[in-house]
């Protein structure tokens, strides 16, 4: 929840120290709200609980993982991730028919294209990314009813066994193994690599960039490709836990996984942020999730506290990068 | 702001009038292509696209308010799921006390963002979508996260009658919303200056336009308008859903985009987004005539938003900017430098 504290908004100094209190403030405020939740709610504090809060948050992590790479370059979210995870995961139980290999990579491929085509239609047009992905989500769909026939994918009767895609490692469903790695691969690339430093670079000033040089549409595209990896990734899961495919598989994915990166802590308005402070959002909105659910709450009071939590975050994120102040 | 202004944004003052024509091609399609699949359409067909625009179309009205002001209000979706819940609760005893809590909670809801989006000046896209997911979930925990039904059929079938041939109380209600947006905004400085502030805030600013209340007043408006949408809805079908999905959104999009309201702000009115909104509906009754798949609806409206987003973002404007300019330029013909070329350009 904390939003980067590095300031650039030497402008006004006396609003930037403002904001800063006021993040301060409200970090504190959201830590006491969690504690105090946490504590005083039956079996949060368990082993068990712990596994499903890290279970649950490993599936949302890797999309938010990806979603991270967007919302750095500049390029808000991508509400197409969910659909896509749905039917990555249609993909997936179909494809098992060829082998395990060639199924993680043809569907691979496909959240990449997906995904891959909606940043090359952003970055070479300057088309709203949130728009084109709400269209591309609903042709998706589409798409996916008509191959489909509207039923769910089951996977081949003879096909190669995928249980280990679900079933513990060492006491660890195997899915928080994928998302440390992907968690990983996805700081380094994004800290270490040109093509993260451009990422950056280009969200922090997309004119900027372009009169330095960089080669933006590449890079929007490269962005929504590793968001399109990660959320293909994350559909291989979702299909080996539910054994099968189908479109009303995607519940929340979206939304968590766009909350996870800004309670995470990355500006929306782009240019600051990392994986890492991703994946402690992943683990905080499941966290929150599993507590409301275990005081009884209904799913539409969670959709409420994400709501609040992200609207606040989002103007937290305005103040502090003194974009907001617009005359 | 002066009658005679001498701020002009482009040639935006005026509404395009492609929405009129593409809604005439869309009312002759209704009509010449289902014969040909052995189909056929009647007056009913109008009848049904005005029943649907005249709650879609009222979320387009919305959200088109706030597109002319440069912003976005991906919020509707929520506040029309908001409002027909508040009014089906609130309206059991009596379904004026319904609309009007439906639409006055939306209205609050609205004007609540709108001050968060002009006073802090953040971006409006991530502010409504902290919003949507705010008003889905009130209206889901109201609605104990299902579909609630209202006992008072009486309303939803006073609401239905067919009045003429293509006329309901409902849809009367929709044209009026329409009418007094539309005449608000020619009549009075309303239109002009929503549409100064859409162009260019600072120099609207200058200029004595009250930039931050025309954007809360936007908000506030959008929120109301999708509210009486979803309130229409709720008791037209004697049900309120607690989640209506992204469908009224992509409707509301497609339809603001189609009819000559722009991404980037400072253009269009209320009858480019009626003309968008009925051609939309057409498409869809053009269909069910047809008697076309549900996905097949799908898919046109993923393409045709896709299409219609990538024609109104900032490449494709400019490249049109500049032929038009150049066009311009050779029945001047006169020699230019490339200096004037950029100044062009740059007044999009």
């Amino acid at each position: 929840m904390s939003t980067s504290l590095s300031t650039k908004s030497m402008v006004n100094l006396q609003s930037a120290s403002t904001a800063k209190k006021i993040t301060v403030l409200v970090t504190v405020i959201f830590i006491a709200l969690l504690l105090f939740g946490t504590l005083t709610t039956d079996g949060f504090y368990s082993t068990e609980n712990f596994k499903a809060i890290i279970n649950s948050a490993a599936l949302v992590g890797v999309i938010a993982v990806g979603m991270t790479y967007i919302v750095i370059s500049g390029n808000l979210f991508s509400l197409s991730v969910g659909t896509t995870a749905a039917v990555s995961a249609m993909t997936f139980l179909w494809a098992l028919r060829f082998g395990m290999i060639a199924a993680i990579v043809i569907t691979v491929a496909f959240g990449a294209v997906v995904i891959g085509l909606q940043g090359l239609l952003v970055g070479s047009t300057g088309a709203n990314p949130i728009i084109v992905t709400i269209g591309a989500g609903a042709l998706l769909e589409a798409m996916a009813t008509w191959i489909s026939g509207g039923v769910s994918v089951y996977p081949p009767a003879d096909g190669p066994s995928y249980a280990f895609l679900y079933n513990p490692l060492f006491g660890v469903p195997f899915p928080v193994y994928v998302f440390i790695v992907v968690v990983i691969i996805g700081e380094l690339v994004i800290k270490r690599s040109k093509f993260g430093r451009g990422i950056y670079l280009m969200g922090e000033s997309p004119r900027a960039g372009r009169t330095a040089g960089l080669p933006t549409i590449a890079l929007t595209t490269g962005a929504f490709v590793t968001a399109g990896i990660c959320t293909a990734i994350a559909g291989i899961l979702l299909g080996a836990f539910n054994q099968s495919g189908t479109l009303t598989s995607t519940g929340t994915l979206t939304v968590d996984s766009i909350s996870a990166v800004l309670v995470g802590g990355t500006a929306v308005v782009g240019g600051r942020g990392s994986v890492t402070r991703t994946a402690v959002g992943a683990i905080l909105v499941a966290a929150i999730g599993d507590m409301l659910l275990l005081r009884g709450y209904s799913p539409p009071i969670q959709l409420l506290a994400l709501g609040i939590i992200v609207t606040v975050v989002v103007v937290l994120s305005y103040l502090n990068s003194g974009k907001g102040s617009r005359s | 702001m002066s009658r005679r202004n001498s701020l002009r944004f482009g040639n935006s003052t005026k509404e395009p009038k492609w929405p009129l024509f593409l809604l005439l091609a869309l009312v002759v399609l209704t009509f010449a292509a289902p014969p040909i699949f052995g189909h056929s359409s009647s007056s009913f067909t109008i009848y049904n696209a005005l029943q649907n625009t005249s709650c879609l179309g009222l979320v387009a009205l919305g959200l088109g308010l706030t597109m002319i002001v440069g912003e976005f209000d991906l919020s509707v979706a929520g506040t029309y799921a908001l409002g027909g819940m508040v009014a089906v609760k609130a309206g059991a005893g009596s379904p004026f006390i319904g609309i009007l809590a439906g639409v006055a909670v939306c209205v609050v809801f609205g004007l609540i963002q709108g001050v968060i989006i002009a006073k802090l000046g953040v971006n409006s896209m991530a502010v409504t979508l902290g919003g949507s997911l705010v008003a889905l979930g009130i209206a889901g925990t109201i609605g104990d996260n299902k579909s609630q039904s209202y006992d008072n059929y009486d309303v939803g079938i006073f609401l239905n009658q067919q009045i003429g041939t293509f006329f309901s109380v409902r849809i009367l209600i929709g044209v009026a919303a329409f009418v007094a947006v539309f005449l608000l905004m020619t009549l009075t400085n309303l239109g002009r200056a929503m549409r100064a502030t859409g162009g260019g805030r600072r120099a609207s600013r200058t200029a004595g336009v009250r930039v931050d209340a025309i954007v809360i007043m936007s908000f506030g408006a959008s929120a109301g308008f999708a509210g009486l949408g979803g309130v229409l809805q709720a008791y037209g079908t004697s049900t309120a859903t607690s989640n209506p999905g992204l469908f009224p959104l992509i409707f509301a999009v497609t339809a603001c985009l189609l009819g000559g309201i722009g991404l980037a702000g400072g253009r269009g009115g209320a009858v480019g987004i009626a003309c968008g909104a009925l051609s939309l509906a057409l498409l869809s009754e053009f269909f069910s005539t047809v008697a076309a798949p549900q996905y097949v609806t799908g898919l046109v409206t993923g393409l045709l938003l896709i299409l219609v987003t990538a024609a109104a973002s900032p490449l494709v404007l400019r490249k049109w900017n500049e032929s038009r300019a150049r066009k311009a330029m050779q029945e001047a013909s006169m020699p230019q430098t490339s200096s004037d070329k950029q100044s062009i350009s740059i007044g999009e």
